[in-house]
């Protein structure tokens, strides 16, 4: 088909919008761009058509809504004094300003008694930032002493229960074991490192039985001495 | 609210080309919306489509009672001198609120026909469906497409008669 000057003017929109395909997008483009007259006009229209897309929307000007709602829903009275504070107010009463104003409050009780600050007797002398300062300091130095504490007492319960354990597992092991035997090569306070199957306890038995031995080799020179 | 009436105000303005005028439709569109929104129906369209049916039906009625007020429409010989006096005439309010190249698109706007200003208003400045537009004008797809098409292309040849080429 032949695409005239009338034809591609019909369907110049439709080209500029992409519902030409195929062959008849070929034959439009074929005929506007050979075209002294419908080449340009496909550019202008082109161009135009661009410009008024990217084409900023007016803004409306500001009394407009007002003029709009005062004609439709009557003019309003301007509300003053007390009942125009407590519309104001009445706008804050929504449960998101609830919950914000509820948290500011109890973030605020929370700082103040930190802070020293009593709540059932309030004086204003609690405000001052000296007093405040000696409040915290106090504050920190209280809870760091008992933090020491408590980690020292769990340091206590932890020995003492180790200790136990270590018993209740000794006392588990056969009697034979158990029996203090005397080690001519244990000398009083050494230890059992190098022996680690010895209990401890033996060691301790032995200590004993020599420091008896050494009590009873006393005893000969002290019947002598008070003989004399 | 402030959305429906900042699209309401741009077509009455593009419209009319008159600031003063379309603040008054954009108001009379807002009554009559109001006055008449027990006759809403959903198969009207969208309540924008809806507004813009009502929109579009006081702008024509408002060209018709002021046409008798105004210089014709038709193309004639002294069109640069025409767009001389459109640009002294204009409110210097209404320059700051148009651009260069939308000052010269909108006087050459009001240039087209009432019924082809109107199809190129809702498809290339309010960027509406072709549907929708059907919809807005009461007539078929077809009418749509064709008045678009006359539209955009009086609205390049006037603006090349005025001296200005669109990038």
């Amino acid at each position: 088909m032949n695409w005239t000057c009338d034809l591609i003017e019909a369907r110049l929109s439709d080209y500029l919008e992409g519902l030409l395909q195929g062959p008849e997008r070929a034959a439009f483009e074929a005929h506007a761009n050979s075209c002294a007259d419908c080449a340009p006009l496909v550019a202008s229209v082109r161009g135009l058509v661009g410009e008024m897309h990217s084409m900023e929307k007016l803004e409306t000007p500001p009394r407009l809504v007002y003029a709009i709602l005062d004609k439709t829903l009557g003019p309003r009275e301007t509300v003053t004094g007390w009942q125009g504070f407590l519309n104001a107010i009445r706008g804050l009463a929504t449960p998101k300003f609830a919950y914000g104003g509820a948290s500011v409050m109890a973030t605020l009780i929370i700082i103040l008694s930190a802070s020293g600050f009593s709540l059932r007797k309030p004086k204003l002398a609690d405000l001052r930032p000296a007093a405040i300062y000696q409040s915290a300091d106090r504050g920190v130095h209280l809870v760091r002493a008992r933090c020491v504490k408590y980690v020292s007492d769990l340091r206590v319960v932890y020995e003492i229960q180790s200790r136990l354990r270590q018993d209740e597992n000794n006392l588990q092991t056969t009697p034979e074991e158990m029996l203090p035997k005397s080690s001519p090569e244990k000398n009083p306070g050494q230890t059992d490192d190098h022996k680690p199957s010895q209990p401890r306890q033996q060691n301790r038995a032995n200590e004993i039985s020599r420091q008896i031995e050494l009590l009873a080799a006393e005893f000969p020179l002290l019947s002598e001495r008070s003989g004399r | 609210m402030r959305r429906h009436t900042r699209r309401i105000f741009n077509i009455c303005y593009r419209f009319t080309g008159n600031r003063t005028d379309a603040e008054d439709l954009s108001q009379d569109v807002f009554l009559r919306v109001y006055r008449t929104l027990g006759s809403y129906r959903s198969a009207h369209g969208g309540f924008a489509t809806w507004a813009t049916s009502v929109t579009r039906n006081l702008l024509i009625d408002h060209y018709r009672r002021t046409k008798r007020d105004r210089i014709t429409d038709s193309l004639d010989d002294k069109m640069p001198v025409v767009e001389n006096k459109e640009s002294a005439g204009r409110r210097p309010d209404e320059q700051a609120l148009l651009g260069e190249l939308s000052m010269q698109v909108q006087s050459a706007l009001i240039r087209l026909s009432p019924e082809l200003r109107e199809a190129v208003i809702l498809r290339d400045l309010q960027q509406l469906e072709y549907a929708e537009i059907q919809t807005v004008l009461a007539v078929p797809e077809g009418t749509v497409k064709s008045r678009i098409n006359r539209g955009r292309i009086e609205l390049a040849r006037i603006l090349q008669q005025m001296g200005v080429r669109p990038a």
